[in-house]
């Protein structure tokens, strides 16, 4: 098991991918102090940041300890073992990792779990933008593992989403699950505007309060409740919108029916 | 005196081509085609207030200093720099945008131009749906139905109507250049009543609302012959004034306006009465016009891109022409301001792979908007040096990204003093590019057009591009000799 604690503060960005289990696995405490990274456009080595140390356990596993929202990338590709964070984590937390465990005990920044295709990755505080959404332009979003987000998520997360989990304890910021075609997404508290806007596929579960429903979905049926995953439920009842229509979409909308009561006029087309 | 013709006009994006020049004594003294914008900028070379002299910031104040000596200064605080913006490009020629992309590279900079602030969101999404577009030139000849959404080119852009759309005479389709005349005598007519009854010599009459869609059914943009002009906006602008019909969208909500057209464009039916404040069924009624065109197309400008949803909006509104398509023949265009702000992404494009917001620091070019464009970099604090050419961002950035920007030594390379300049640490004069130096610029549907020089620069003025070419020139050898020491 690996230490890691930072000692110097930068106003440059840092890059980082090399923090991962993958890269620092057998290698020596030596070989991982001179793992090259980046601080604004100079090259430096990770022992000019961290104070770096190795436990005796011998599990794959990374703790920092300390503020890191200034490190991007990191995690970067990981496919085992397991990275805590110990405060905030910058930016692209986590991205295209297919395995393995990450866990961060405070906030993220924007693209945590960006392009995830397997593994947990758990954020106890907030979660910035594009919370698993892919790299500008590409279409390729989340294709499976899954996201937990103890706090609030800001906006655009889930895009092109294709399959996987996201739970999100708290609330989220607008265009969520935008153009997804598959998986499933749980608000346990309010929705931003334009949820689910493009969609195609999948389905996104809102608990809490809509802020606004696009015209392009349209009312299906009413239902008591809605599986998230192996063992957990969502208790409704729950309004069902199919759509978004504007892409002769079939994702499904789940909208609490008690919180939403400005919904109500839908259910004359019942 | 002697005339100049077709000179190219180096303020907005519609670049014309047809402006007409007569100069004496070595000064512009006569502008003839061009809009009023053109006029100033053309007048604006003989202007007294002109810097002629570097300045260079000393115990607080500015004081006059040599090329030589702004030209070293500058080098080193980029050479020293570990973070270093480079703002602005999109008022100069390619020419100077090229080595623009090679001193970012050399300085592990980030190179990041205006369209940050305008058009940047309509690129993001042109990267993920694409863009069916064309050049001016088509439109002028066969578009029968022109859609202005969320821009106003009678103020911005305001020889885009006469040249390119409405207004001008094509091959194939006619100028209503006579029907807008009556429409633009009728709102001044309007206007005239309106202030004679404010004064009291007028009676006050029924008040006249501003009519909106709920009040004005498109049926009769149907029936009509010829070119059809619609403008969507939120407010009655001067272009709305005199279109065929104007679309009233409440504000930001044109999102759910161009899903609820596409919708209804895929035969789709909605589950609602009205859409953004517009009837479902007025919205019909244009879907058919726009179904039953020719050869239609969308400007967009800064309505769609800077309000909320900013690229989504754009994503949405290329998809809708990517539905007409199947139906009819349309294209979309975004309303480019700066005259050669296509330009700087076209040149960025080319070099580095990608159109604006390239982050150098890792020694080779990297892009994500949110991440690398100047204004988050600002607003987070990172950068520790910046270069402006040709921009005024003092004038148009968040305070507390202008707050940052001052904070750290900041190098302005333009013809005249500005916002940025009075806070800058070292201001070198520049000559007007299209004016007193030839190049090229990229029109706003990316066709290059050769901008002339009419006149001299002041005695000893360099060019953006000479300049930056000494910039880079000495950084080349403060690197050289700190590895010599190393
Ligand atoms: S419309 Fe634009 S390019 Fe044309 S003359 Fe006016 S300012 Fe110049």
């Amino acid at each position: 098991m690996i230490i890691l604690t930072p000692i110097k503060k930068t106003q440059y960005p840092i890059i980082a991918q090399c923090i991962s289990p993958d890269v620092f696995q057998e290698k020596t405490l030596e070989q991982i102090n001179n793992l090259p990274i980046w601080i604004g456009n100079k090259r430096r080595i990770l022992s000019d940041l961290f104070k770096i140390e190795k436990t005796t356990e011998n599990s794959p596993s990374i703790i920092i300890n300390g503020d890191v929202s200034q490190v991007r990338r990191i995690g970067w590709g990981m496919t085992q073992g397991e990275i805590v964070v110990n405060g905030n984590a910058g930016m692209h937390l986590g991205k295209k990792m297919s395995g393995g465990k990450i866990v961060v005990n405070g906030n993220a920044e924007g693209w945590a779990g960006s392009e995830m295709k397997g593994g947990l990755l758990e954020i106890k505080g907030d979660a910035g933008d594009y919370l698993g959404s892919p790299y500008r332009g590409s279409t390729i979003g989340m294709r499976k593992g899954k996201i937990v987000v103890h706090g609030n998520v800001g906006s655009d997360a889930a895009v092109h989403m294709k399959s996987g989990l996201i739970k999100i304890h708290g609330n989220s910021g607008p265009f969520m699950g935008f153009r997804m075609t598959g998986g499933v997404i749980h608000i346990q508290k309010d929705a931003g505007t334009r949820l689910g806007a493009c969609m195609t596929g999948g389905k996104i579960v809102v608990s809490g309060v809509l802020e606004d429903m696009l015209p392009t979905f349209a009312i299906e049926f009413i239902k008591g409740k809605v599986k998230i995953e192996l063992g957990d439920k969502a208790i409704g009842p729950f309004f069902v919108f199919l759509g978004d229509l504007a892409e002769n979409g079939r994702g499904k909308l789940f909208i609490s029916k008690e919180k939403n009561p400005q919904l109500s006029q839908y259910e004359r087309f019942l | 005196m002697s005339k100049i013709n077709s000179v190219t006009c180096p303020v907005c994006g519609c670049l014309c081509d047809d402006i007409e020049l007569t100069i004496a004594d070595g000064i512009v003294a006569q502008v003839k085609n061009g809009c009023a914008m053109c006029e100033a900028k053309f007048f604006s070379h003989s202007n007294e207030h002109r810097l002629k002299t570097p300045l260079i910031r000393k115990d607080g104040k500015l004081v006059p200093t040599t090329y030589t000596v702004a030209v070293r200064k500058s080098a080193e605080i980029l050479a020293k720099a570990n973070y270093p913006i480079l703002y602005g490009w999109s008022s100069t020629d390619s020419e100077a945008q090229r080595v623009g992309v090679e001193l970012a590279e050399e300085v592990g900079g980030v190179l990041d131009n205006t369209a940050v602030v305008c058009h940047g969101p309509s690129i993001l999404s042109v990267q993920e749906v694409g863009i069916p577009t064309c050049t001016l030139g088509q439109i002028r000849h066969r578009a029968d139905l022109l859609i202005y959404w969320g821009c106003n080119p009678w103020s911005a852009h305001p020889r885009h109507l006469e040249r390119y759309t409405a207004f001008t005479d094509g091959r194939f389709e006619n100028s209503e250049w006579m029907s807008y005349l009556n429409k633009v005598k009728a709102a001044a007519g309007r206007k005239k009543i309106k202030s004679l009854e404010r004064k009291g010599i007028l009676k006050h009459r029924r008040e006249r609302e501003i009519p909106t869609v709920s009040d004005n059914k498109p049926t009769e943009i149907l029936d009509k012959k010829g070119r059809k002009l619609i403008v969507v906006d939120v407010r009655k602008s001067m272009t709305a004034e005199i279109a065929d019909y104007f679309l009233q969208v409440k504000p930001g909500k044109d999102y759910e306006l161009i899903q609820g057209i596409r919708a209804l464009v895929r035969d789709q039916e909605l589950d609602v009465e009205e859409v953004a404040g517009v009837p479902v069924e007025y919205l019909q009624q244009l879907v058919d016009a726009m179904i039953s065109c020719d050869f239609g197309v969308i400007f967009f400008g800064m309505g769609l891109t800077q309000s909320p949803s900013k690229f989504r909006n754009i994503d949405v509104a290329i998809s809708l022409i990517r539905d007409l398509n199947m139906r009819t023949k349309f294209a979309i265009m975004p309303m480019r301001g700066h005259f050669n702000v296509t330009g700087a992404n076209t040149v960025f494009t080319w070099q580095s792979g990608y159109p604006y917001a390239v982050d150098f620091s890792l020694g080779y070019p990297r892009y994500n908007p949110g991440e690398t464009t100047v204004v988050d970099v600002l607003l987070r604090q990172e950068s520790d040096a910046g270069l402006v050419i040709a921009s005024d961002p003092v004038s148009n950035f968040p305070r507390k990204a202008v707050e940052h920007l001052v904070k750290n030594p900041l190098i302005v390379i333009d013809p005249h003093m500005n916002a940025t300049s009075l806070v800058g640490d070292i201001i070198i004069p520049s000559s007007i590019v299209g004016v007193e130096k030839e190049g090229t610029a990229y029109r706003m549907d990316h066709v290059p057009l050769p901008l002339k020089k009419v006149v001299d620069p002041p005695k000893g003025v360099l060019s953006d591009e000479e300049i930056l070419n000494r910039i880079l020139k000495e950084v080349r050898k403060i690197k050289s000799n700190r590895l010599e020491a190393a």
